[in-house]
Formats: C-alpha cells, sequence, structure tokens
C-alpha cells in the first residue's frame, strides 16, 4: 500500500492554498514541537489508561527529537502558519523508516506523530501533511507508508481510511 | 416585590461570604424554601399528583364507545393508515407532547433518577397545560446510554405532536437533541438549550437597545460553557455577533482555540470545542478577569455563588455595562451589588429581582406556535422569532432598565410569542398547516383561556378539591 497514490478527487490541498508552509524542522524548533508533541500524547491519553502520559515525557520529547532530528531514517517536518501566523509552528509529522525483515516492500515509513492546532484542522491541511510525508518517506525508500493511533481514535480511523489506508497489524495490549 | 413562583433555594452555604444586606435575606428565603418543601410534599400526598388524562367527548352511555371505540374507531384508523399526517386531525396528537427525561440532571439535584424526575415533569406538563393549552404527557424514561434514550423517544415519538427534553445532563443533551432533531418529524426542544438561550438573547436584544447598542459592534463575555450558553453563543453568532469580540470563559478560564484541554473537548464536547475554534477566546486568554476587560456585555450561567463575578469584573467593563447573572437559585453577583459597581442594566433567573430571565415566557408559547402551525421541526430560527417577540413585546409596553423583558403577570405575550413561532414555520416551509399570524394569534388565545376555564370548572365542581390548609392536610389523606 503505498500511499503517493492518492488521488485527492476535488481536494482542496492538491495546490497548497492550506494556510501553511511545511518544512523540515531544525533543532532551533525543538521548543515548539515539544509542546504540540506533548498535546498528541495527551489526545492519545484520552483513549486508553495504557497511553498513560510519562512525568518526564516532556524530557523525552526533547531527547527523541533532538536525536531523530539527526537521524537519517526519520522524517520529522514543521508546519509553519502563513500571515500573522508567520514564523510560528501550527503542527508538525514524525515518521520513520523501518525494516521489516520479513515482508516486501521491505522498508516501512511509520507515521508515529501527526499533529495540528485546532484552528488548522478541517482544511485539508492534513491530506497536505499526509501526501508530503509520504512523498518524504518514499524518497527514503519506504515502500508502504503506515500510521501508528490509538485504536480507539476514530477521527483518525476515518482520516486514513478516507485517504486508502487499512488495517493490516493489529495491537493488543493487556497490563501486567 | 412579587414572590418567588421559581422557589429560590438559598442554602446559604457560607453565609460570612454574602453581600452583607443579603444575609438575612438569604436566611429568609431558605426558610421560606424549606415549608415550600414541606408543604408541597403534603400536597402532592392529598392531590396524588399533579395531572390525569381527561376525555374531551361527550360519554352519553356505553354505546357512545362504539364511535369511541371499536367498531367505528378501526375506520379512523384506516383513514391514518392512508395518510399519516392526518393523525393531527383525527386524534389528539396535535396537542399532545411528550415530557421526556432520563433524571440526570434535575433542577439543582444532579442525577436523581426517572422515578424522582417524575413529580417535576408532572409540575412541567402543569405549565404547558396552564400557561400553552398545551397537553403534556410527563415521560421519565429509564434510558442508560444516549442511544437508549434515543431509540425510546424515536419509538414513542408517533403519539405526539411535539417532543420537549427536560433535565438531561450537559453535553449529552447537545447530542440527543441534535439527533432526534435529524430522525424525528416533529419539533423537538430542550429548554435548557433553547429555553434559557431564547429568554436570554430577548433581554440582551432589550439592554442594547436601552443602551444604544449594536449587535455587530459589542464585545461579550459568556460566563459558564453549559447548556444554555453554547446554545446562546451559537445565536449570537447567528445575530451577527463578532466571533472574535466573543468571550466564553469557564472554569478554565477563556475558552481559546489553543488551550489544553481543547483536544479532550474535540472528544468529548465537540459543541464546546466548535465555539472554542469559532471564538478563539474573542482575543482574550486567561481568566475572567483579562475577559471582561472593556467588554459591554457579561452573561452569565454558571455557578450559583454570590462571589462568582465581583464588583471589579463589573467595574472593568465598558462603560454602561450589561450583566445578566443567570445562575438558580443564587445569581452570580447580587443585583445591588452589580449595579454599585456601575451596571447599568442587571437581569437575573429569580422573579424576586427585577428582570428575570425565565424561560417560562418561552416554551409554554414556543409549543403552543409550533403545534398550532404542526411544525416538522424547530430550527434555530423558530428560536430567534420566539425571543424577538419576547423582547418587541416588552418594548411595547414600555423598556427601562428594571423592565426589560415580560413578567409573568403579562399574560398577552405568551399569545403573541406563539402566532411569532406560528408565522416563522409558516416563513421556514416547516408548517403542515398555514395559518395567518392573526389565526395563530386567535387560536393559542382560545387554547390558553380554556385551560384556564378548565381549571376553574373543576375546581367549582369541587372535582378538584380545593387546596386544602396546612393544619388541616396533618389530619386528611388523599381522596
Amino acid at each position: 500500500m503505498t500511499a503517493t497514490n492518492d488521488a485527492a478527487p476535488g481536494g482542496p490541498s492538491d495546490t497548497p492554498t492550506v494556510p501553511i508552509h511545511l518544512r523540515p524542522a531544525r533543532a532551533a524548533d525543538i521548543p515548539a514541537l515539544v509542546p504540540l508533541l506533548l498535546r498528541l500524547k495527551r489526545l492519545n491519553e484520552e483513549f486508553d489508561p495504557l497511553l498513560k502520559v510519562r512525568d518526564d515525557a516532556e524530557h523525552q520529547a526533547n531527547e527523541v527529537l533532538r536525536a531523530q532530528l539527526s537521524d537519517p531514517k526519520a522524517v520529522i517536518l514543521a508546519a509553519e502558519g502563513v500571515g500573522p501566523d508567520k514564523d510560528k509552528v501550527v503542527g508538525f509529522v514524525r515518521a520513520l523508516v523501518r525494516e521489516r525483515p520479513f515482508y516486501t516492500p521491505e522498508w516501512e515509513g511509520v507515521i508515529v506523530d501527526i499533529y495540528l492546532l485546532p484552528l488548522y484542522r478541517r482544511r485539508g491541511v492534513g491530506e497536505y501533511l499526509l501526501r508530503e510525508t509520504s512523498a518524504a518517506l518514499k524518497a527514503k525508500g519506504a515502500g508502504v507508508v503506515t500510521a501508528e493511533f490509538p485504536a480507539q481514535n476514530e477521527i483518525a480511523i476515518r482520516f486514513y481510511a478516507k485517504r486508502g489506508f487499512r488495517p493490516i497489524q493489529l495491537l493488543h495490549a493487556r497490563s501486567l | 416585590m412579587a414572590e418567588s413562583t421559581v422557589a429560590p433555594v438559598d442554602e446559604g452555604r457560607d453565609p460570612r461570604r454574602r453581600a452583607k444586606p443579603r444575609r438575612t435575606a438569604g436566611a429568609r428565603s431558605g426558610r421560606k424554601t424549606a415549608a415550600l418543601g414541606r408543604r408541597a410534599v403534603a400536597l402532592s400526598h392529598f392531590y396524588g399528583g399533579k395531572v390525569e388524562t381527561v376525555p374531551k367527548v361527550p360519554v352519553r352511555s356505553l354505546r357512545d364507545f362504539a364511535l369511541w371505540y371499536t367498531p367505528g374507531v378501526a375506520e379512523v384508523s384506516r383513514a391514518i393508515q392512508a395518510d399519516p399526517d392526518r393523525s393531527f386531525d383525527l386524534t389528539g396528537r396535535w396537542n399532545t407532547i411528550a415530557i421526556v427525561t432520563d433524571g440526570s440532571r434535575v433542577l439543582g439535584l444532579g442525577d436523581i433518577g426517572p422515578r424522582a424526575a417524575l413529580p417535576v415533569m408532572e409540575g412541567k406538563a402543569l405549565l404547558f397545560k396552564w400557561l400553552g393549552g398545551v397537553d403534556a404527557v410527563p415521560l421519565p424514561i429509564h434510558a442508560p446510554t444516549p442511544d437508549a434514550f434515543l431509540s425510546t423517544v424515536e419509538a414513542i415519538a408517533p403519539a405526539f405532536g411535539g417532543i420537549n427534553l427536560e433535565d438531561i445532563a450537559s453535553p449529552k443533551c447537545f447530542g440527543i437533541l441534535e439527533e432526534l432533531q435529524r430522525r424525528l418529524p416533529i419539533p423537538v426542544w430542550h429548554d435548557d438549550q433553547l429555553g434559557t438561550a431564547a429568554s436570554t438573547i430577548a433581554g440582551l436584544l432589550n439592554a442594547l437597545e436601552l443602551t444604544h447598542r449594536s449587535m455587530r459592534e459589542i464585545r461579550t463575555v459568556l460566563l459558564g460553557a453549559g447548556a444554555a450558553n453554547l446554545v446562546t453563543a451559537r445565536l449570537l453568532l447567528a445575530l451577527g455577533h463578532d466571533p472574535h469580540r466573543l468571550s466564553v470563559v469557564d472554569q478554565r478560564g477563556v475558552l481559546d482555540a489553543e488551550r489544553d484541554d481543547v483536544d479532550e473537548l474535540m472528544l468529548r464536547n465537540p459543541w464546546k470545542y466548535r465555539v472554542a475554534l469559532q471564538t478563539d477566546g474573542g482575543g482574550r486568554s486567561g481568566d475572567l478577569a483579562h475577559a471582561v476587560e472593556g467588554a459591554d456585555v457579561l452573561l452569565a450561567a454558571s455557578t450559583p455563588d454570590p462571589n462568582t463575578i465581583r464588583p471589579e469584573h463589573v467595574r472593568a467593563m465598558a462603560k454602561d455595562p450589561i450583566v445578566f447573572a443567570l445562575a438558580n437559585p443564587v445569581p452570580e453577583i447580587w443585583p445591588e451589588v452589580a449595579t454599585a459597581a456601575g451596571a447599568a442594566i442587571v437581569a437575573t433567573g429569580r422573579s424576586d429581582f427585577p428582570n428575570q430571565v425565565n424561560n417560562s415566557l418561552i416554551f409554554p408559547a414556543v409549543f403552543r406556535g409550533v403545534l398550532d402551525a404542526r411544525a416538522r421541526s424547530i430550527p434555530d430560527e423558530i428560536v430567534l422569532a420566539a425571543a424577538r417577540e419576547l423582547a418587541a413585546h416588552a418594548r411595547d409596553r414600555g423598556l427601562s432598565a428594571s423592565h426589560l423583558l415580560p413578567t409573568m403577570e403579562e399574560v398577552e405575550v405568551f399569545p403573541h410569542v406563539a402566532a411569532a413561532v406560528g408565522e416563522a414555520s409558516v416563513r421556514l416551509g416547516i408548517a403542515r398547516r398555514a395559518l395567518s399570524r392573526d389565526e395563530f394569534l386567535e387560536r393559542a388565545r382560545a387554547l390558553m383561556q380554556r385551560s384556564e376555564r378548565l381549571v376553574r370548572a373543576l375546581a367549582r365542581a369541587r372535582l378538584t378539591p380545593p387546596m386544602p390548609s396546612a393544619k388541616s392536610l396533618e389530619d386528611r389523606s388523599a381522596p
């Protein structure tokens, strides 16, 4: 399943009239990215107690972003606003290219985080983010793009389903 | 001052914090409320509830049942089977509504369940009959989930010309109302959302008129983000209020689009989430003090604590500010405190102060109007038509800072609001029956007066026993 085949019929985001400017994230973005990443994790927490956010999550977010910004297998894009919100980071995507030793295509691009501030939602921005991320993952050799999100997140399920994604593996959990 | 009809319950949790002039009044009203409560229990026992079914046809002998019941009635059924809308002509459906609740948020009592909600629904049914001439069936239901609630109401709808939802907890009340309005071919109303918002808007329209303000220019703060205020926000925007001058404030402060809990709202309360995005805090963030700075209007429907709004909040507002403190039984600020702090116009939810914002002025008339039009739905335009008519009625009687809205004693307001609602239903194309405004008015008057004559006739005939004195109640039992 490649995600670069999105025909996006009638999609408003074919030309980026979306109110953002997307670019690779830099180390200088970390202070702006951390709160967004934490918002996403706290949203995930709403779906399942096993996704409870750690007390040191902020520190972890800093560390993870710092490490992955220099990791060639990671794609981290920052979405900046336009107009009065120029230079403000209003969303981001974090994706990782992983090897699939037993399956083909053998490289998988996993979208682990995708977050937009509420005022930037439902305007074709998510669609645009997904397409640009897919292209970046493909450029790093991924033959399939996948997305990780809480099983109960109906909004994410609908978002991806509409764009040709289907569940291929399930992650079931139980406390120990 | 008129005696309270809506029985303020003053819990007097911490009298030290209350403004001094109110301390004795609070204690007095607390004792009065306790006495009213005891008497209400005794009377409920004496009368065995408040409403009953009364035949509306003559019964000369059992032979008449060949018409009212089988075999004659079969032809009536066949006629309705052939044309379902004839149920409005051939049965009492044209004038009958259900008052449905799950008992999840009753008065100030909280989640007391359907059985305990029944006396409240009976009281509401009595109000519907007395003020609106509407036959209302009290119907508390056991509905543990919103889906159970929806399917139950959908299942009973064929018997009714309208549904009045009552005392359902927020935010589930929003989804239930929206979904029932979508599914059912009859008007569905939730008083805590629509009735309160409509009477608030009516009062606000007149307050703006009195202080020479326009809806498009004002800065407004809504304190509280429950059922009433979220609908008030929606109606304000529909009336042309600038969303960027509208600040909604709840316990966590100004509701803006980037507040920490906004993603949680997206999942748990999409109605509040929508308002957060539309207004984005009205250009403000932080607490109430930040929001009220320079505001023209403060509409509070929040916590029954007279220290919720402080005098300095009122002082920080624009010149001649408008303050509605609508929490019951205790307003968010005592009217005299608000006035002393500079408020030009103050309204509360209580009948013992001037300017009572009271949904009893709205709901009986709204249902009278939609029932007479046999309306299929009840969109916001209808709610606004009722609000505008209520405001106009007060204007006709002479507007002043202490006469912002009609009082319950101005009984002519009911048929006029009903007629405005009926006319709006026809204009919007949702009426099954198109009457003229005058016809709606006459019909509403006649049906409302009939209720009063009926109650009086039953009393004259001693079919309703006279109200027993408190003393005699102690040694009498129900008939």
